[in-house]
């Protein structure tokens, strides 16, 4: 399937761009610049996105994603399915095979061993190694022959595209990484700065946090790729600079994560050298309510646990008057622009997966002001604050230092005071918020406050993992040292119940009617989560840079090779 | 002077070791992980993992003394080997950044030289300005001159280098295209051509921190041009009948030098410290990006070996400045 | 002396110093400082005029002004034969040499970062064509006239005493060999015992070098010691200019009556009888001098016409120029009365 599709793109290609194609490295150098600089380019020991992007262009996996979200084979010469026998019946294990003739970018043969050696990497267990999510449930991983490749799991895994697939599992070369394995991996300096890859580019030069330059790769399998006979990564500065490199002075080709304020945006289109190209992945930014008591009365150890219910939010009218009290559109008219738009799912895309949610989209002042009426909440006393039972309504909302967030804050705090609640921000260090340090009373995951407002996202388009973060078992506590990932300690049996159904499931039809039923669970059903903004990723490129297909799912980069110079 | 030299030195170390964990202690103490940056879809688990694999979940003084013992030993005796090929630090683990996992000492190698370069630079520009303006400023004062110097010093102390920088890039990067915005540092200066391509990258952040250095320094001068311009001796020099340019560059301008001469002394760490935001705004990516990046990143061995080196730099350039001011004011005597 | 009459070498007629004050936002010029307003004299070649007064009356002022160290407001200044107050840049550089200062204070007035041997050639480089051995020559020429030891010569001043720094800054001014020299308070911040030192020293080189001197001092006692005559400042004018023994003896101007009062009298039977006159109140400001004379809201001893009329500087008797009512037709009453007075003073 994949070799006919990329031989009709490519005669689909030929037949649009005959200039582009001509041959490899005929059109000089494609200059890249990220606001955040490219630290490391070994995707198994950082988690920053810049990293894993860069490093992309030299290291590939199996297989990746294409921008609807499809599977499109990289190092495999086909993706396995159940139909071509790749997936076992009992969905137990999944064989790859390797596409004939690959090279390193050294001219030594790539074989199966390379993968299975990337497996014991990752798994390693002092090379705390940031991607090991991508091998969980893996029991084995071993080579049948020189170009098979079998993963064997602990149990079935009706999701079994996570080894190999996308840019955070891509495979290592064995020879240059043996002895970097276990607690040696952060040390071997060279390896991690100038992996030797498949991809279209080899690393020549890489100076830490600055700059990554790049050498079209000789022994790259599709010897018309790419068009580029180098590239290089600039990184440093900030989202403005990086757009202005490209939209205004025409320095670079493409500027990856160029999220500036809408006004900007539509001034540096206006200077007409480049363009914004958005890619909406599952981002989304959104309030999260705290359905336990953070108050500061509690002892320590009790504050924010499920032993006390919120006071306040537990009453889902409350939640719910909340939610219709905000507009979303102007959120997204004041923060985003182009980059976002309005929603209220927690599972915003791909369409597939995406529950027909959109009840919140209008805002509804006199409905939430009715149901706090409902509940109970009324101004008694006629400060211009509900009040109920001598408690007056009064709500703590905490987010990350941003601009943008800070704009949201008071947009809402404008909203929700209409409402009649008196509201208290709070902006919090990024690092000390999402540090996860447990001494720390500010990190998202303690919870000190009644809303608070981030982003977060599925990195895989299909959302299991993702929606297991809000069964009963992952709220944080100190128990777990306040590790966990569902915030609002959110704890529904039968969610955790639908949620193991989905595990079990195999049936793609039937996993998306599950994932939109989770979703409407915490969003519209119980208003735990209010999402505020789907959040696309903005890139900016050049007019003289073709064949960008922007992709949330994978790389931005994920099909650089393909890329060109437009004459 | 060698003497009062040595004794400063070596009053300076227990100092440094003072200094040096008070840093520590505070970086530690400083809100934020290591592991803030990594998106929030690696799980909990995997993070506490990686903590563990950085060796940063030790205890806070088997930290410092690790930190310590490479910073003093393993670090020199890693240089000693590259230079003359011996093996002392074979088998050691050098000082390495979390953000990253480089040797920190490789990143700041890698990052002197742009910072050296154009900060350097800026500096110099700076000072080249500044010196004029100031002696020119004093001489007339009250002037025209002296009034637009005046102007131009308010100017560079009081606008941000963030908004100055930006304007420049807006007026001379976008509107009329002349320099770039971005700096690259793999540029190598081989020939005419990318040496005039290194003075034209350069130019924008060196006009920008050149404006806030040379606002700075004309002010000293120029207080220090009046200073000297009233005291008698050179009521003397103009009696004795030396022309006006003598009395001003030799009599009023050496003495009026030497307090300047301190305060520049007393800026060059300011140098290898480079400029935070600078830096960031021209992608110059030298000493002051990786600072801000590395506490960004609560990267602690990066943050803590560049503020060491800064305290060291500060310590040796007042030392500096002190043995300056002997050297220039021959009242000044420390034996 | 008094056989010859000798031409002055230096004459000066009505100088005034003003300096302007600036006030307001704008810095508006809203009236002048008059340190010096009208001051004229003359003194003869290998004399020595004394210049007394107390702070702030104008006196050293007088003395910048003669050197062109400040540019006067008005008057000529003829020093051998040229107006110094109005020459050209460069003709006023070449006449330096003629004339030289010694300045009050040794310390400040030397330029910490130069040697002795830089300090006193510096003027040759400047006015002479001379070899580096030639200079270097008459520079322990100078150290010798002055005084100071050879081994010395590349010493910075910091490292000398303040009598010694006197003896260089003495040097430096003889370096070019001038005719006049201002001493502008050269012992005011010496010790005592050096004081004499450098006195001595002074006459000793008037003696061999001829050298002409004006000689100012608030040192009552030292300018009597060395001065042929003296003129008594007040306010940026001059009291009375006398011969120094007649000032001393019996002054005639109030003010140089209340001055003289205050000095030391080595001889205790005559401190004993002397009656010092307190002076009241403080002087005014020479921003805002009083409309008639100067010293009217001092003296013990003013009239009406004092507070409306400015006394001009009349001699009063041969030799002697005195500024007071007392002395003119307008207040002749007092002015026997005031002899009377001093007459009395004597004979007592």
């Amino acid at each position: 399937m994949s070799m006919r599709a990329a031989l009709l793109g490519a005669v689909a290609a030929l037949g649009i761009a005959p200039a582009a194609f001509a041959e490899r490295g005929t059109d000089g150098e494609v200059k890249l610049t990220f606001p955040q600089a490219v630290s490391i380019m070994n995707p198994y020991l950082s988690g920053g996105t810049k990293d894993i992007y860069a490093s992309s262009m030299v290291l590939e996996p199996l297989a990746g994603l294409d921008p609807d979200g499809n599977l499109i084979t990289k190092l495999a010469a086909e993706i396995p399915t159940r139909e071509n026998g790749g997936i076992s019946e009992d969905l137990t294990s999944i064989t790859w095979k390797l596409q004939p003739d690959l090279k390193w970018s050294d001219g030594t043969p790539v074989t199966a061993d390379d993968a299975v050696f990337t497996w014991e990497y990752c798994t390693h267990p002092e090379g705390g190694c940031a991607q090991a999510t991508k091998y969980e449930g893996v029991a084995k991983v071993e080579a049948v022959d020189p170009s098979t490749i079998k993963v064997t799991f602990s149990g079935p895994k009706p999701n079994p595209y996570t080894a190999f697939v996308g840019a955070l599992s891509p495979v290592l070369q064995k020879a240059q990484f043996a002895a970097c394995i276990g607690a040696a991996a952060p040390t071997c300096t060279d390896q991690n700065n100038m992996p030797i890859g498949t991809g279209p580019f080899k690393v020549t030069g890489f100076t830490v946090n600055d700059t990554v330059t790049m050498a079209m790769n000789e022994n790259y399998r599709d010897p018309a790729k790419p068009a580029f006979a180098s590239a290089v990564i600039k990184g440093g500065g900030d989202a403005e600079g990086s757009a202005r490199a490209v939209m205004e002075t025409g320095e670079f080709d493409y500027a990856w994560n160029t999220q500036i304020p809408p006004d900007s945006q539509a001034a540096m289109t206006a200077a007409g050298k480049g363009q914004f190209v958005v890619a909406f992945g599952t981002l989304v930014e959104r309030l999260e309510m705290n359905l336990t008591d953070p108050s500061a009365d509690l002892p320590e150890g009790e504050r924010s646990t499920a032993k006390h219910p919120h006071p306040i939010l537990s009453d889902i009218k409350v939640r719910t008057a909340l939610s219709k009290a905000i507009d979303r559109s102007i959120l997204v008219e004041v923060g985003y622009g182009a980059g976002g738009k309005p929603t209220c799912n927690v599972i915003p895309s791909p369409d597939a997966w995406a529950s027909d949610n959109s009840g919140c989209i209008a805002q509804d002042m006199e409905g939430a002001k009715a149901l706090l009426d409902e509940a109970g909440w009324t101004d008694s006393d006629g400060d211009g604050i509900r009040d109920k039972d001598g408690k007056k309504l009064s709500i703590l909302y905490q987010t990350t230092v941003n601009p943008i967030r800070q704009d949201f804050q008071a947009l809402i705090k404008d909203w929700w005071t209409e409402l009649g609640v008196e509201v208290e921000l709070k902006a919090i260090d990024p690092g000390v918020f999402f540090g996860g340090d447990a001494g720390s009373p500010d990190t998202f995951q303690k919870f000190y406050a009644d809303v608070e407002m981030y982003a977060n996202n599925s990195d895989n388009p299909d959302p299991e993992t993702y929606l297991g973060q809000y069964q009963c078992k992952n709220a944080p506590s100190p128990e777990n040292q306040w590790q966990g990932e569902n915030i609002n300690r959110f704890c529904d049996p039968a969610y955790d119940e639908l949620h193991a159904k989905l595990t079990q499931t195999t049936d793609v039809a039937e996993r998306q009617a599950i994932a939109k039923q989770l979703n409407d669970m915490v969003t519209k059903d119980s208003m735990t989560v209010i999402p505020l903004v789907h959040r696309g990723t903005l890139s900016a490129h050049s007019n003289t840079l073709g064949g960008v297909a922007i992709n949330s799912w994978d790389t931005e980069m994920w099909n650089v090779a393909d890329w060109f110079r437009v004459k | 002077m060698l003497t009062f030299t040595l004794r400063r030195l070596l009053l300076a170390i227990p100092t440094l070791l003072v200094i040096s964990l008070v840093i520590f202690l505070l970086v530690d103490l400083a809100p934020g992980s290591p592991m803030s940056e990594i998106p929030l879809t690696v799980p909990p688990d995997v993070r506490q993992k990686m903590i563990e694999a950085l060796g940063a979940d030790q205890p806070v003084f088997v930290r410092y003394f690790l930190w310590l013992r490479q910073f003093f030993w393993v670090e020199p005796a890693y240089a000693f080997d590259s230079w003359f090929g011996t093996t002392l630090a074979e088998g050691e683990q050098r000082i390495l950044s979390w953000q990253s996992r480089s040797p920190v000492f490789t990143i700041i190698g890698q990052r002197l030289p742009q910072t050296l370069i154009v900060i350097g630079t800026a500096y110099l520009v700076g000072i080249l300005i500044a010196l004029p303006i100031g002696i020119y400023s004093a001489y007339r004062q009250y002037s025209l001159f002296d009034q637009g110097g005046t102007l131009f010093a308010m100017i560079g102390f009081s606008v941000p280098t963030f908004f100055s920088g930006t304007l420049f890039i807006i007026i001379f990067a976008v509107w009329l295209g002349w320099f770039p915005t971005k700096y690259d540092t793999q540029l190598e200066v081989v020939d005419w051509a990318t040496f005039w391509e290194q003075i034209r990258q350069m130019a924008l952040p060196v006009m920008t921190l050149g404006l806030a250095n040379a606002a700075a320094i004309s002010r000293y001068m120029r207080s220090s041009m009046l200073d000297n311009m009233t005291m008698d001796y050179v009521r003397t020099a103009r009696a004795k009948g030396m022309s006006e340019r003598t009395v001003v560059l030799k009599h009023v301008l050496r003495n009026s030098l030497i307090p300047v001469v301190t305060v520049i002394a007393l800026g060059i760490p300011s140098i290898f410290g480079g400029a935070i935001i600078t830096e960031n705004l021209f992608g110059v990516n030298g000493i002051g990006a990786a600072l801000i990046g590395a506490i960004h990143a609560s990267d602690l061995p990066m943050v803590q070996t560049l503020a060491f080196i800064f305290a060291v730099l500060i310590v040796l350039f007042n030392l500096i400045a002190d043995i300056l001011y002997g050297l220039l004011d021959p009242r000044i005597r420390y034996d | 002396m008094l056989d010859a009459q000798p031409t002055p070498l230096v004459q000066v007629q009505d100088l005034k110093m003003h300096f302007p004050i600036y006030t307001g936002l704008f810095r508006k010029h809203t009236g002048d400082v008059k340190a010096v307003d009208g001051v004229s004299f003359d003194i003869l070649a290998g004399q020595t005029l004394g210049l007394v007064g107390e702070s702030g009356c104008g006196k050293s002022t007088v003395g910048r002004a003669m050197l062109r160290l400040y540019e006067p407001t008005a008057g000529r200044v003829v020093i051998d034969g040229d107006d110094v107050a109005t020459l050209a840049p460069e003709a006023l550089r070449k006449k330096r040499p003629t004339m030289q200062m010694v300045f009050q204070d040794p310390q400040a007035s030397l330029n910490p970062r130069m040697t002795l041997a830089e300090i006193v050639s510096e003027p040759l480089d400047e006015h002479t064509n001379w070899t580096r051995d030639q200079k270097l020559e008459r520079v322990y020429e100078l150290m010798d006239q002055v005084g100071l030891n050879r081994r010395f010569v590349n010493r910075f001043p910091h490292e000398f005493s303040g009598g010694q720094r006197q003896r260089i800054g003495i040097a430096r001014a003889l370096a070019l060999k001038p005719r006049f020299i201002v001493c502008d308070e050269p012992i005011a911040a010496l010790d005592v015992s050096i004081q004499a030192q450098v006195v001595n020293l002074l006459e000793d080189l008037q003696e061999k070098l001829g050298l002409t001197y004006l000689f100012i001092s608030h040192d009552l006692s030292m300018v009597r010691h060395l001065a042929q005559r003296v003129a008594v400042m007040y306010l940026g004018r001059i009291a009375e200019l006398s011969p120094s023994k007649d000032l001393y003896a019996r002054p005639l101007h109030p003010y140089a009556e209340a001055l003289l009062s205050a000095v030391n009298e080595p001889d205790p039977v005559l401190a004993a009888q002397r009656k010092r006159i307190i002076l009241k109140g403080d002087v005014p400001s020479p921003a805002n001098p009083p409309k008639g004379c100067n010293f009217c809201t001092r003296c013990p001893r003013v009239m009406d016409i004092c507070r409306t009329v400015k006394p001009d500087l009349l001699e009063v008797e041969p030799g002697r120029l005195v500024a007071c009512h007392l002395y003119t037709a307008a207040g002749s009453t007092g002015a026997s009365e005031a002899n009377e007075r001093n007459q009395q003073g004597e004979n007592q």
